[in-house]
C-alpha cells in the first residue's frame, strides 16, 4: 500500500508557489517520513531543481481566475485523484506548514476521503466558523484532503470538476459569489452531493484546521532547518489603538494564509 | 532579530486565553485514537467505563455514531496510554506558558 503527499503548485505574477512546495515537501519528507508529488506546469520550473520530488507531474495552468492581488491558479485541483501515483494520498496545500506527525494519523482514519470541516485561528478563539453564506452550510476545507484510491473518492472529484465547471451556477444556488472560485467551496458542494446532500462524520478530519489569519504573524523562534517552535504576533485594535499581543507554539501544523509571511517562514528550510 | 527582542521592543503581552485555547486544539487531537475498526476519543469517562466493565468484549458507540465490538482491555490500554501521553505533555506545556507575561 503506498503512501504520499500531494502538491499543486502554479507560479502566479506575485508568488513562487514552486518555491513554497519544495519547503512544504521537505517538511513532509522530515516530520512525516512520506514522498511528495508535485503537480505544476513548465513555467513555473525553475531551470535548475535542488530538491528531488518524488514525482514531478506537469499539468496545463488554468489561468481564469482571478484574486485582489491578481492571478490565482488554482483550479484542476480535481485531477488529484487520477495524478496521485499513490493508494493512500494526501494533498495538501503548499502554504501549509507541517511541524509535527499529527497528518499521518489520517490514515488511521476509517475512511477513504476526509478533510476539515472545522477551523481554530491562531491569537482568535471561539472565531466564528465560515459558511458558503448565511443560507448555506459550513464551510469544508480543502487545504487538507486524504483519500484513498476507492470508487467513493473517485466520485468525489469527478464531483469536484462538475461544481468547478458550474461554479456560477452553485454560487448562486447557495447565495455565494462567484467571482473567484474557491476549492473550499467547490469541495464542500462536492462532498455533500456525492454522500446525498450530507456531509458524514466519516469525511471530517477528527481536530481543527489551524490558520493563521489577518492582523497575525508568525515568527520563528530559531533559524534551524526544521524547526518547530513559534512566536505568534498579533495586532489587537482597542479603541483606536493598537495592543501588540502574542502566544508562543510548539510542534503545531498551521496554514498561513498571508504568503508573504509563509515565503519568510520558509527562508531558511 | 529575535523573536525575545521583538517582543520586548513592541511591548508586546502574552495572550493567555489564545495560549490556552491553542494548547487544548492541540492536545485535544491527541487524544483522538484510531483502533479496533473505530474511532474514539481518549476520555476519562470512556476509560473508566472500560476499566470498570468485566466482559471481554464491549459494543461502544464510536466518535462517527457507529456501534462498534471491542476487545475492552486492549482498548483500555491504548486510551490509557494516549490519554496519559496527552495529559502530561498538555500539563508541561501549560506551566511553561502559564509564567509568562
Amino acid at each position: 500500500m503506498s503512501r504520499g503527499v500531494l502538491l499543486f503548485a502554479f507560479n502566479s505574477p506575485k508568488y513562487n508557489y514552486y518555491e513554497m512546495a519544495v519547503a512544504t515537501a521537505k517538511r513532509v519528507n522530515h516530520f512525516l517520513g512520506l514522498p511528495v508529488t508535485i503537480v505544476t506546469d513548465s513555467e513555473s520550473l525553475p531551470a535548475h531543481q535542488q530538491y528531488v520530488f518524488d514525482n514531478v507531474i506537469l499539468a496545463p495552468a488554468d489561468k481564469s481566475n482571478k484574486r485582489d492581488w491578481g492571478v490565482w491558479i488554482n483550479k484542476g485541483r480535481y485531477r488529484a485523484y487520477e495524478l496521485s501515483p499513490y493508494d493512500e494520498t494526501i494533498l495538501l496545500d503548499t502554504d501549509y506548514m507541517v511541524n509535527s506527525d499529527k497528518l499521518l494519523k489520517t490514515f488511521d482514519l476509517p475512511t477513504d476521503f476526509c478533510c476539515h470541516d472545522t477551523t481554530s485561528f491562531l491569537m482568535h478563539p471561539g472565531a466564528a466558523q465560515e459558511m458558503l453564506s448565511v443560507y448555506s452550510f459550513n464551510t469544508l476545507w480543502a487545504t487538507v484532503v486524504m483519500f484513498r484510491k476507492t470508487n467513493r473518492a473517485k466520485q468525489i472529484f469527478e464531483c469536484l470538476e462538475m461544481v468547478q465547471n458550474n461554479f456560477e451556477h452553485y454560487a448562486n444556488i447557495h447565495g455565494f459569489i462567484s467571482v473567484t472560485f474557491r476549492n473550499d467551496y467547490a469541495l464542500t458542494l462536492a462532498t455533500r452531493i456525492t454522500n446525498g446532500h450530507t456531509t458524514p462524520l466519516e469525511d471530517v478530519i477528527p481536530w481543527n484546521l489551524v490558520h493563521v489569519g489577518k492582523n497575525t504573524s508568525v515568527y520563528r523562534n530559531s533559524e534551524d532547518e526544521y524547526n518547530t517552535e513559534y512566536t505568534v504576533m498579533f495586532d489587537n485594535w482597542q479603541r483606536g489603538k493598537i495592543r501588540k499581543e502574542y502566544n508562543i507554539i510548539k510542534d503545531t501544523d498551521f496554514h498561513v494564509m498571508n504568503k508573504e509571511n509563509f515565503m519568510e517562514l520558509i527562508k531558511y528550510e | 532579530m529575535d523573536t525575545k527582542t521583538l517582543i520586548t521592543e513592541a511591548k508586546a503581552r502574552f495572550n493567555h486565553n489564545s495560549a490556552k485555547s491553542q494548547l487544548k486544539d492541540k492536545y485535544d487531537s491527541k487524544l483522538i485514537v484510531a483502533d479496533q475498526g473505530g474511532l474514539w476519543k481518549a476520555s476519562p469517562e470512556l476509560i473508566g467505563f472500560l476499566a470498570s466493565s468485566t466482559d471481554e468484549h464491549v459494543i461502544l458507540i464510536d466518535n462517527f455514531e457507529n456501534p462498534v465490538m471491542v476487545n475492552r482491555m486492549s482498548l483500555h490500554d491504548v486510551l490509557s496510554k494516549a490519554y496519559d501521553d496527552a495529559m502530561n505533555l498538555w500539563y508541561s506545556e501549560w506551566k511553561e506558558l502559564e509564567s509568562k507575561r
